[in-house]
């Protein structure tokens, strides 16, 4: 980005003509455009957008990456770059904020309008104590004394369930937990008593059971405060959650908006429908899952000019002449009911891309060697260390970041392996493929023990597995075309020939969806998604029987993460491959997962058939997991097992069960002094589960539970 | 806290003591005898043994290096070999002239580049930023020898305004003619100032752009808060360590500048021991600078922790 407009140069407004508040919506937004000015040529990031924010409802703003919806909120603060060029209105209260003064914008933002922001660790100085961040706000728009401002901080931090209010604000933001520091930046917009309120990802990259407690606090905070807000995400199931009404973007544009109910029961555009058909869905009765449909192409580049058409013409399924050669009709600000910028909407439906096909899991083979097993892992790092370096009271003990991990994974099989950060999910993962040395433990590929350190596996053993990381484009070299790693790989692990090598690489390319063409290219010129693509080529050029795939779709956007996700299961039905699917995401686990292993503190929580993982009874843990996981249908009634506090830091062994700090069915002494046993569920060999509690005693609570939800969502 | 300054004194001690080590080995693998050096190429063989037995050169070394050492601790740094003085009396006074000249570079030449720094760096891309910026890349890239003389031909052949050299009659303090220090310090300053003031320009720069100060622009508080209160503490801290990394390079400099402008200081010392062959001294000498070097950087690293909540308590 380059240097930030601070001043923004207007000319005042006359305050006579302002509209009389109250009248006027609380934030108009008409025809907006913005435009960012760069070397390389204009990025146009927002190409229109119109629509009304009303106090007391929240507006989500919802679209993939790039699509303008984070610059939408940000032209909002009128904090934009100085390349960039904003054309039409953005009226609060009825005054346009693109012509106002530096000085009333200074008195506006915080006060009027205020903003809160995605990674609060980095929206909060790290040197400043978290009490003085906010009492700045109250300094600069009220006039109160120190002991009236800390006062006023104390009933925030109150406000927004942070424990020990009075004391807290003492505290620096890195002592906070990542779920505390968003509380502590949503206390900072609320210090005013905003009118506008603006949300931009709040929970993305927060763990699902932190990103639970903070949307509580925020659909709670809705009905407590009169403020308008601006919910900008890209998560469906979020907003389902939040959102009174919702605006669609897609390449810069409002594509539709509507009540939240209409938009996710009765989709007008074509790629709002598309949309909701890629988010992976709950597993059917029957234990099939629906296919994942997906978007084909990528989206209009924003630095393509406008043109007069619609934008996502070569993407819809439905696609007429009309679309190529007019432009359909724009939303307008304030409109009624469910516009949509198309020209069809009521032949949108979620049909049109396509019936979805149930894909069932496969069933368990009796019998015969595992293609991996994983027996008693444990992978430590560091080593105790003495208050005096070598005698004295443990000052330091190691992380066991692993701890007596078993599991098995047959030939073919999807493991999902799910839990939060810091469970030890990656760290299991990298033991196996050989990128740490595990501290003891064995693991064995097709009965062989293999080595820890993957540089004394043979070739064969390392050939026969591969690793796909969240980050595509840190695992590719950025100065090489994307053929070289893919031939160097076939060549590697098959020892053919150059030529031979070539054409096999164009044909894994293919089977990715890339075409031959991409051969030359450099990962710079590919989006993320496609990226990712080459990664799992990549994996896929050694033939390996396993790939690990660590956090791979995360970082993609839903369509994207359903091409891949599709990739995946394709590959596994053609040539058999066995993955071991690493991810937060319950909704993607509940996809691809045959078995499940569920994680918490170094430690497997609960384990077995992806069917009787996902039905009770459940291990408190994965009950909490399942019952945090944002759903993208706004009826769905958000069960209430929430989960406070955070994972622990395991250098301290636990004395009794991992999870017994925060387990809402804790009995008390039994749980925090003595491990608990892995029980075995009868109706399921496979289904192990460590509990103290008896299953059947653990089945019956959770299906009460169940049903008391069910009657209060009748009701 | 005093755990941790309890910790750091003991590792200076221990670095010093390698150090000590250290110069001493080189000292006693160059070539060339004391003692004849001391008496000249003419000096009789007996006499040269009795000089020898005299200055305890025929001990084996490390009764050498502990008497060196233990002297050493007692404040006892033994005795010049070609002037016959002892040496905490030669260093004293040149230690105080050094002192002079290196603080006003660091108390006055500093705070000066890091205010232009700041200043630079918020009104990036400005004519003065501009000129800030050119004015100290040109001064990086020319060494203090040049500067020096360039300053003395401005300032004193053509302009005649100031001293040429820097003479300090022994026994005065430099301080009762301050227009001798006035291009020594000036010289010194030259590259230290436009390095410091170029690292704090590019913090600062880092600084604006974080998602903190966003978040400060858009509570609505004044810029001027804004600057002082998130940009600035965030910028100093990486300007800070390589404040401290330089002060062992401004220690390098006092040696060129009071060279150049014949000003008794330490630095001058240093050389004039190298050039006589005086070992002692130049042993002194190099414990003293690098004493001088591990206790800056213990106070860096204390203004660091002070200024960094997050590695305070660790």
């Amino acid at each position: 980005m380059t240097t930030i407009n601070l001043n923004g140069a207007a000319p005042s407004v006359d305050e006579s003509h302002v509209e009389e508040t109250g009248h006027a919506p609380l934030l108009e937004v008409r025809d907006l455009s913005v435009t960012f000015h760069t070397p390389r040529g204009s990025v146009r990031a927002v190409r229109h957008a119109s629509f009304t924010v009303h106090r007391g409802e929240v507006l989500g703003l919802v679209g993939e990456s790039g699509c303008g919806k984070s610059t939408v909120a940000f032209a909002t603060m009128r904090y934009l770059p100085t390349t960039a060029e904003v054309g039409g209105e953005i009226r609060f209260e009825g005054r346009d904020l693109n012509s106002m003064s530096s000085a009333e914008l200074q008195s506006i933002r915080g006060d009027r309008i205020a903003m809160v922001y995605q990674d609060p660790g980095s929206a909060l100085n790290p040197s400043i104590r978290v009490g003085l961040q906010i009492e700045e706000v109250l300094h600069a728009h009220r006039s109160m004394s120190r002991q009236e401002a800390q006062e006023r901080v104390a009933e925030l931090f109150e406000s927004v369930g942070l424990p020990n209010p009075a004391r807290i604000g003492q505290r620096y933001p890195h002592e906070l937990s990542g779920g505390q520091q968003q509380r502590v930046v949503i206390a900072m917009a609320l210090a005013c008593e905003p009118d506008l309120l603006l949300m931009d990802e709040p929970t993305t990259g927060l763990d699902v059971t932190t990103e639970a407690t903070i949307l509580d606090l925020i659909s709670e905070l809705k009905d407590r405060v009169n403020a308008g807000i601006i919910f900008v995400s890209h998560n469906l199931g979020v907003i389902a959650r939040v959102a009174d009404r919702v605006a669609v973007m897609y390449a810069g544009q409002v594509i539709e908006e509507a009540p939240v109910r209409d938009l996710f029961s009765n989709p007008s555009h074509p790629y709002t429908a598309g949309l909701l058909s890629c988010v992976p869905a709950p597993v059917t009765g029957d234990g099939a899952v629906p296919l994942l449909r997906n978007i084909p192409g990528s989206v209009y580049p924003a630095s393509a000019p406008n043109v007069d058409a619609c934008l996502f013409a070569d993407r819809c399924p439905i696609v007429q002449d009309i679309c190529r050669e007019q432009a359909p009709p724009e939303i307008v600000g304030a409109s009624e009911g469910h516009p949509a910028r198309c020209f069809f909407p009521e032949r949108v439906n979620a049909s049109i891309w396509g019936d979805p096909e149930p894909r069932r899991r496969r069933r368990r083979e009796v019998g015969g060697t595992p293609l991996l097993s994983v027996d008693a892992l444990h992978q430590y790092y560091g080593t105790d260390r003495k208050k005096f370096i070598f005698f004295g009271p443990p000052a330091r003990r190691p992380v066991r970041a692993n701890v007596d991990v078993d599991f098995e994974i047959g030939a073919g099989r999807t493991l999902g392996i799910v839990g939060e950060s810091g469970s030890g999910k990656s760290t299991a993962a990298r033991s196996i493929a050989g990128l740490e040395r595990r501290t003891s433990g064995e693991v064995l590929l097709e009965g062989e023990p293999l080595a820890r350190d993957v540089a004394d596996r043979t070739d064969d053993q390392r050939a026969k597995i591969r690793m796909v990381f969240q980050n595509p484009a840190a695992s590719l070299n950025p100065q090489l075309p994307i053929g070289h790693a893919l031939v160097r790989s076939i060549r590697q692990a098959r020892g053919l020939g150059r030529r031979e090598a070539r054409r096999n690489a164009r044909a894994l390319l293919d089977a990715v969806g890339l075409g031959g063409e991409y051969m030359e290219r450099r990962p710079r010129e590919l989006s993320g998604g496609q990226q990712q693509r080459v990664a799992l080529a990549a994996a896929f050029a050694a033939d390996p029987d396993l790939v690990i795939a660590d956090e791979a779709v995360s970082a993609l956007d839903v369509s994207v993460q359903a091409q891949v996700l599709n990739l995946i299961t394709a590959r596994q039905q053609r040539e058999g491959t066995a993955f071991m699917f690493i991810t937060h995401d319950l909704g993607v686990v509940r996809y691809i997962s045959d078995d499940i292993l569920v994680m918490y503190g170094g430690y497997v929580v609960e384990t077995g058939p992806a069917e009787t993982v996902l039905a009770p009874p459940w291990s408190p843990y994965t009950e909490a997991l399942l019952s945090a996981a944002p759903i993208p249908d706004p009826d769905a009634e958000p069960s209430r097992i929430r989960l406070e506090g955070a994972v622990p830091t395991l250098r301290q062994p636990f004395k009794g069960c991992p999870f017994a700090d925060r387990c809402p069915r804790n009995l008390g002494d039994l749980c925090d002094n003595t491990p608990p046993p892995m029980r075995v569920d009868p109706a399921n060999e496979h289904h192990k589960i460590l509990c103290h509690i008896p299953l059947e005693e653990l089945a019956i609570e959770q299906r009460k539970a169940i049903e008391t939800r069910e009657k209060l969502v009748r009701r | 806290m005093a755990r941790f300054l309890v910790l750091r004194l003991g590792l200076i001690v221990l670095t010093l003591f390698v150090i000590s080590l250290a110069i001493f080995a080189v000292t006693e693998v160059l070539p060339g005898d004391v003692a004849t050096q001391i008496l000249g190429q003419g000096a009789t063989p007996e006499n040269v043994a009795t000089l020898r037995e005299r200055l305890g050169l025929n001990d084996p070394w490390p009764v050498r290096y502990l008497g060196w050492v233990g002297g050493a601790i007692r404040g006892d740094l033994g005795e010049s070999l070609v002037q016959r003085l002892p040496i905490t009396e030669m260093v004293g006074p040149r230690l105080f002239n050094s002192m002079i000249l290196a603080s006003f570079t660091f108390f006055v030449a500093i705070p000066i580049a890091v205010a232009v720094g700041i200043w630079a760096g918020v009104h990036r891309n400005s004519f003065g930023d501009r000129v800030a910026s050119m004015t100290s890349l040109a001064a990086i890239s020319l060494p203090e020898f040049v500067t020096g003389v360039v300053l003395i031909i401005i300032f004193s052949t053509t302009l005649g305004w100031l001293p040429s050299s820097s003479l300090v009659e022994p026994g005065t303090n430099p301080l009762t003619r301050p227009q001798i220090l006035v291009l020594p310090a000036l010289t010194l300053t030259g590259v230290m100032f436009a390095y410091v003031m170029r690292m704090a320009r590019a913090n600062v720069i880092e600084v604006l752009e974080t998602n903190y100060v966003r978040s400060a622009v858009l509570k609505g508080i004044p810029m001027r808060s804004v600057i002082w209160r998130h940009v600035v503490p965030n910028a100093m801290l990486p300007t800070i360590s390589v404040i401290s990394l330089n002060v062992g390079w401004l220690l390098g400099g006092l040696i060129v500048v009071e060279n150049v402008f014949s000003y008794p200081g330490l630095g001058r010392l240093l050389l004039t021991s190298i050039q006589t062959r005086d070992m002692p001294l130049l042993q002194s000498l190099s414990l003293l600078i690098a004493a001088v070097y591990a206790i800056s950087n213990l106070l860096a690293d204390l203004t660091y922790t002070w200024l960094n909540p997050r590695i305070r308590f660790a």
